[in-house]
């Protein structure tokens, strides 16, 4: 990571007007030629990512919603998944999806040469349903919450997540520990610096407060992750209690569907390979006396997790979209923090980190080798 | 289609019908469904065996066939003929192994009867689903590379360009010979060498078969045995890149010298009149050897072993040159005091012992130490030692020359990454057997000669090149066609979504992606089939062929009923 | 007059008896079942080969947890079943495979089919919190007089296709007060009466009871007609559409959990709804804004287009939908209407082909010139 440069920006209108209008100017300057941002639905209940290129409809942005409905990297990679493009974009979004975007970039699944990514510390996000119950006042809560820095009605990843400020784009907008109305903009790279300097902003403000508000979250957010996974791996380890755990999926696939890192265009478990004979099903019927049709559920689920765990961001769409309210993404979160573990990665921390799956190393893993070797 | 599967068991002699029921397997197999025929005989690899089997799968109209016998390493390639031979494809075939892995391993007939039966179910489930799979042959191409152009690699090029191959030969520097041009005399004969390198350069130039390129590095090598696409980082006159395909390569990158900066006991670089045994040939080949201040040594002490202990191996020829300097020095230098320090003396050969003793009898002292080190005294040397016995000495002489360890040349490394070979443990490039199989790597079609596979000698050298040249023209034959494997690597366009991960695991360079489609594309004559890129692939949009999950499956779920 | 085989128990305890009887006899090698499934924690389908796990087979549950159309689709896909095999299942489950079955996607040889008159579902949801459990017996009330509770699947309290068309035995259920006591079970077709032969019970002739099912026809037609009505103010025009789906996330689970929807890979995943930079760059140039991904209407509007004419209206997509759209009740207003022009009911004949692979030379004179 490299050194944070920083700024304080007098936001008297609002951070959210505030930020509009650093979007609006940069896009008059010409910094860029689009934004990625997102905005209320004219039913306004729900919120999407819209790609506006004029200028004047950027005053309908809303960065930063109470809700994720689509999971922002798949709103970049569905505009960059074919190629860079000739238009200098800003996207604006929460720091997992950030990641998220990076990871992506890795994968192949999206360009971000042209695109100049912001993030913005993240106080956590409603869960769809809840929001949905009731858009009116879930966003009064949330604008509560949000102040008051209580993330108790925020999805249950959220309430443990301690990257709730990591910085892996090219800027960020830090609220806490800012001063009133003001926050700081943060440069993580030569990209964001030259954003900044084109707005006529200098980058030569102490972070302290920021960095020290931030830590002090992180550090109690993390207490609370080790506490809440070592509470759910005892619930759901074990091949009994992971069969119970999943036993009411019915394999929908919308868990898959709304996480950023699931690209594959035929995902495996609705491939060929999972399609078999009667004659297998009645086979395997026949030896157990009588089998859950279809079967395999549990394989779905521990497939998916080990095709994707080293680049979760624990963002939790897929707990939000899951019908039967099974714990997806604190279950998957959970994981996802020892298989990266395993190989010092973080998921979304830098696009010149490689995925491990494609890094070699001769010595590595000795643990899980023979003993006997 | 209807599937006709006919099932035969080699009885192997006594080997698998006295250790295996195969009465009992053959009532088993008979009642599954699409079974046509179930039968045994005495030794099915025999001449009247495959003749057998030939006219079984004729006259039953068999379409798949299983063959319950040894292992597939030992006759797989027999019946995939005797079914070619029957008109049907070599790949319906499937072997259970019910020799070494069964009727080998224990002696309870009853244990090895049911395992053979689940091993026969398992192989009729896989051949099920088998398909005919074509063999593909493509043109060799006899060209070959040979990296280097230091005496190694001459001598490779010499022999091999003869009227039906080209010899590309590259080399890193600007001119050809390498470390031997820097030498006056060589040991033993101690001859001009440049009567034999020169004219070894020489036939090089005038050789129409060789095309030199110097200044010049490989940057990329594709591809196999017979089939190698190669890339130099330099460009042509019109500055696109310069490739060329050849069926072999030989490595002849040679040796450089272990630096003495490295053990501080021989104040090299600190102390002025040390120098090490390279600086000391180009010395006396200028024909004058001085001190720095210009004046000609008065006694000089040459020291072996330099880097032995910190190397971990002798380096063979530096006991042989440290004679070789003392021979100099005292033609040179009549009145010299010469003294070679060694810790063990290394001679090997009809000729050596020779050489030593008559070194020895032009008044050269040799001086055995068990540990040895020098510091400055005044404008002269200390040469301070530990004798036999461990006691300390000391020798005071004008001049010391390091006899260096050898080791590959510094950019060994960066060529065998390019190349896809292997290092062993000393930087050498890994041949594929110490003993028995010297010249070649475990990458077939990739050879190493001279210094690159380890030190020693020019004789030496110019044997092995002669024999890597000898393995070349005997294997890679103009007209001869090479069959690259059938069991590879496929990649669905329509499913593939173009994440590389397949291409970052490939060992092999054989996938390359198509910006246009943005989807991995497999070269189907350079793939292994390997299979690191179906492990890889998340969404099964890679497979192998003759791998297909569909045919593991099967054989699984049969085998472990 | 159609043969019926009655069984002196409750229907479900009959239903449950007959199928042990039938693996017994080795009629069937196996029965396609709702079963309660890991230590009672849910419901699902399960595929049952041995007679004592039929303990914990629950038939009629009102749980839909995946349309059985679908499996009996993925049972039989790589071809028929070669041993008999029985599957318990609700009828626009029965019609959803017949559907299929007519795009090649199953086959109904040696697999025999148990139906009911149907009394509709609730939504998944509630069988995560066990609610199903608590309004069983109001559930079972309900159907013994014909009505259906008001928190059933929307889709439910709306159908009128609630008896079975293809089944080889129909179990006669709602609107009947005697379910606690008896099991009637008509055998429709020949391979029915194989089944049902020797089985201990009572055989006769008879007729489903006409006058009461189409007074529940009547009702749930009622209730339709609400919905249809409540749908049409909200889906007016494009605006009306971009209303109702604006919460759309193109998650899909409606494609994947549909019966009808079987393509290996949907057109609306595939390369052909991808766009380059440059599509977005002109489009942009001509629209100032686009929502990302884009697609939204284009893909309900496009599943639709695809599969319309054969839906169902199970209500499995309204389950799935993790922003609550009203999938279903859409659907069927628009499927039901084309199926009109046709006069075609999805999944009443394995025989009839689909309008859209059939050519009439005189048809739809008034859309032409």
């Amino acid at each position: 990571m490299s050194e944070l440069k920083g700024a304080v920006v007098s936001a008297r209108s609002g951070t959210k007007e505030t930020i509009i209008e650093l979007l609006e100017k940069a896009m008059d300057k010409g910094i860029f030629d689009g934004v990625i941002v997102p905005m209320k639905v004219p039913a306004g209940d729900s919120f999407a990512y819209v790609f506006v290129k004029d200028r004047s409809l950027l005053k309908e942005s809303f960065p930063l919603p109470p809700v994720m409905f689509v999971q922002g990297a798949k709103a970049v990679s569905s505009v960059t998944r074919l190629g860079e493009g000739n238009m200098k974009i800003a996207v604006i979004m929460r720091p997992c999806e950030v990641r998220a975007t990076i990871e992506l970039a890795k994968l192949n699944q999206t360009n971000i040469e042209n695109m100049t990514l912001i993030s913005i510390d993240c106080p956590g996000v409603l869960p769809t349903s809840d929001f949905l119950s009731n858009p009116e006042k879930s966003m009064k809560q949330f604008d509560e919450a949000v102040k008051k820095l209580d993330d108790k009605i925020m999805r249950p990843v959220c309430q443990i997540c301690d990257k709730s400020s990591m910085i892996a784009g090219d800027l960020h907008i830090g609220t806490l520990g800012a001063k009133k109305d003001t926050f700081f903009i943060i440069s993580n790279s030569q990209k964001g610096n030259n954003v900044v300097e084109k707005l006529g902003i200098k980058l030569k403000d102490n972070l302290d407060n920021w960095h020290n508000k931030v830590k002090g979250i992180s550090e109690e957010k993390h207490k609370k992750r080790k506490k809440a996974h070592k509470d759910l791996k005892s619930e759901v380890g074990g091949i009994d209690n992971l069969v119970e755990t999943f036993s009411h999926c019915i394999n929908c696939h919308n868990c898959m569907k709304a996480c950023p890192i699931c690209f594959c265009r035929l995902c495996y478990f609705d491939s060929d390979k999972v399609k078999h004979p009667s004659e297998d099903y009645l086979e395997r019927a026949e030896s157990k006396g009588s089998i859950r049709f279809l079967p395999d559920t549990t394989l779905f689920q521990m497939g998916r997790m080990m095709h994707m765990s080293h680049s979760c961001v624990s963002c939790g769409a897929c707990e939000d979209a899951c019908p039967m309210s099974i714990p997806v993404a604190q279950i998957f979160s959970m994981i996802a923090d020892e298989t990266q573990g395993l190989f010092d990665y973080i998921s979304g921390r830098s696009l010149d980190e490689p995925v491990p799956l494609t890094v070699y190393e001769e010595e590595e893993l000795h643990e899980v080798e023979d003993a006997n070797d | 289609m209807e599937r006709k599967i006919g099932v035969y068991i080699c009885e192997c002699g006594p080997n698998i019908s006295e250790k295996v029921d195969i009465d009992k397997v053959i009532d088993a197999i008979s009642s599954i469904e699409d079974i046509s025929v179930v039968e045994k005989y005495k030794l099915l690899c025999s001449a009247d065996g495959k003749k057998f089997l030939e006219e079984q799968i004729k006259k039953q109209g068999l379409t798949h066939l299983v063959v319950a016998a040894c292992s597939p390493k030992e006759h797989e390639k027999t019946f995939m003929e005797v079914c070619e031979n029957a008109d049907i494809n070599p790949y319906l075939l499937q072997l259970a192994n019910i020799r070494e892995q069964c009727a080998w391993i224990t002696e309870d007939k009853d244990e090895a009867t049911k395992k053979a039966i689940r091993m026969i179910r398992a192989a009729i489930g896989r051949v099920r689903y088998h398909s005919p799979l074509d063999k593909k042959e493509i043109e060799s191409n006899p060209d070959v590379l040979v990296i280097g152009g230091g005496i190694a690699g001459i001598e490779a090029s010499l022999q091999l360009a003869n009227t039906d191959r080209k010899v590309y030969l590259i080399e890193k520097t600007s001119s050809l010979g390498g470390l031997v041009t820097n030498f006056e005399k060589n040991f033993l004969g101690m001859k001009p060498i440049s009567d034999t390198i020169d004219k070894k350069i020489q036939d090089v130039k005038n050789n129409k078969n060789i095309k030199i390129f110097t200044d010049a590095e490989v940057e990329e090598v594709i591809g196999f045995f017979g089939n190698f696409e190669i890339k130099l980082k330099n460009s042509d006159e019109e500055g696109d890149p310069i490739g060329f395909n050849v069926g072999a390569i030989v490595l002849a990158t040679g040796l450089t010298l272990f630096d003495p900066k490295n053990s501080l006991k021989y104040g090299y670089g600190e102390i002025d009149n040390i120098i090490t045994s390279l600086e000391f040939e180009k010395m006396n080949k200028t024909g004058k050897i001085s001190l720095k201040n210009g004046k000609p040594p008065r006694s000089v002490a040459i020291i072996h072993c330099v880097g032995r202990d910190e190397k971990g191996y002798c380096s063979e020829i530096c006991c042989m040159y440290s004679l070789k300097f003392a021979r100099y020095l005292k033609d040179k230098i009549p009145q010299v005091k010469v003294s070679n320090f060694y810790s063990d003396l290394c001679i090997p050969g009809k000729t050596h012992q020779k050489f030593y003793e008559q070194t020895k009898e032009k008044n050269v002292d040799l001086i055995r130490f068990t540990d040895v080190g020098i510091t400055k005294n005044k404008d002269q040397l200390n040469i301070n030692y530990k004798d036999e016995n461990g006691n300390k000495k000391s020798l005071l002489v004008d001049m010391a020359i390091l006899s260096s360890a050898v080791e590959p040349a510094t950019d060994a490394s960066k060529v065998a990454e390019i190349v896809g070979i292997s290092q062993d443990e000393k930087s050498f490039f890994a041949e594929a057997h110490e003993k028995i199989n010297p010249v070649s790597t475990s990458t077939e079609g990739i050879y190493i000669v001279g210094g690159a596979q380890g030190p020693k000698d020019i004789s030496s050298t110019l044997i092995q090149s002669e024999a890597a040249a000898g393995k070349i023209l005997s294997s890679l034959v103009p007209g001869r066609k090479i069959e690259p494997e059938v069991k590879v690597s496929h990649i669905s366009e329509s499913f593939c979504i173009g994440c590389k991960t397949c291409i970052s695991v490939c060992s092999y360079g054989a996938i390359t992606f198509d910006e246009a489609k943005k989807v991995s594309v497999v070269n189907e004559v350079i793939c292994r089939g390997c299979g690191n890129c179906v492990a890889a692939c998340p969404s099964g949009a890679a497979s192998i062929k003759h791998f297909k999950f569909n045919q593991i499956y099967q054989e699984l779920k049969e085998a472990v009923k | 007059m159609t043969k019926t085989l009655k069984i002196n128990k409750s229907t479900e305890q009959g239903v449950l008896e007959f199928l042990k009887f039938l693996l017994e006899s080795d009629k069937v090698n196996g029965v396609f079942i709702l079963k309660k499934i890991n230590g009672d924690e849910a419901v699902a389908y399960s595929l049952v080969a041995n007679p004592e796990d039929l303990k914990d087979a629950v038939p009629f549950y009102p749980l839909m947890p995946v349309n059985a159309g679908k499996l009996l689709s993925r049972f039989t896909l790589k071809g028929s079943t070669k041993k008999p095999v029985v599957a318990v299942v609700k009828p626009c489950e029965l019609r959803g495979f017949v559907e299929l079955i007519k795009r090649e996607q199953g086959n109904l040889e040696n697999l025999f089919i148990i139906s009911s008159t149907c009394g509709g579902v609730y939504p998944t949801k509630m069988s995560v919190d066990r609610t199903i459990e608590k309004n069983l017996s109001k559930y079972w009330d309900a159907v013994k007089r014909g009505e259906s509770p008001s928190d059933l699947r929307d889709a439910c309290r709306a159908c009128e296709e609630f008896i079975p068309y293809m089944a080889d035995i129909t179990v006669d259920l709602i609107g009947k007060s005697d379910i606690d006591k008896q099991c009637t079970m008509f055998l429709n077709t020949k391979r029915g009466e194989e089944l049902a032969k020797d089985m201990k019970g009572e055989f006769s002739e008879k007729e489903l009871d006409r006058k009461k099912l189409d007074e529940i026809c009547e009702r749930r037609g009622v209730e339709k007609k609400k919905l249809f009505d409540e749908i049409d103010a909200k889906m007016k025009g494009m605006e009306g559409l971009i209303n109702i789906f604006g919460r759309c996330i193109g998650c899909h689970g409606c494609m994947r959990v549909c019966p009808i929807c079987y393509c290996k890979l949907c057109e609306f995943e595939s390369p052909n709804s991808e766009y380059a930079p440059s599509d977005y760059e002109s489009e942009l140039g001509k629209r100032g804004a686009i929502r990302v991904p884009p697609g939204t209407i284009y893909y309900q509007l496009g599943r639709m287009t695809h599969i319309g004419i054969s839906c169902v209206a199970c209500g499995s997509c309204d389950d799935v939908c993790p922003v609550d759209i009203p999938i279903s009740i859409i659907f069927k207003r628009v499927g039901e209407s084309v199926q009109k022009l046709f006069k075609y009911v999805p999944g009443k004949d394995v025989e009839e082909k689909i309008p859209l692979i059939t050519f009439e030379k005189e048809e739809f004179t008034e859309v032409e010139e």
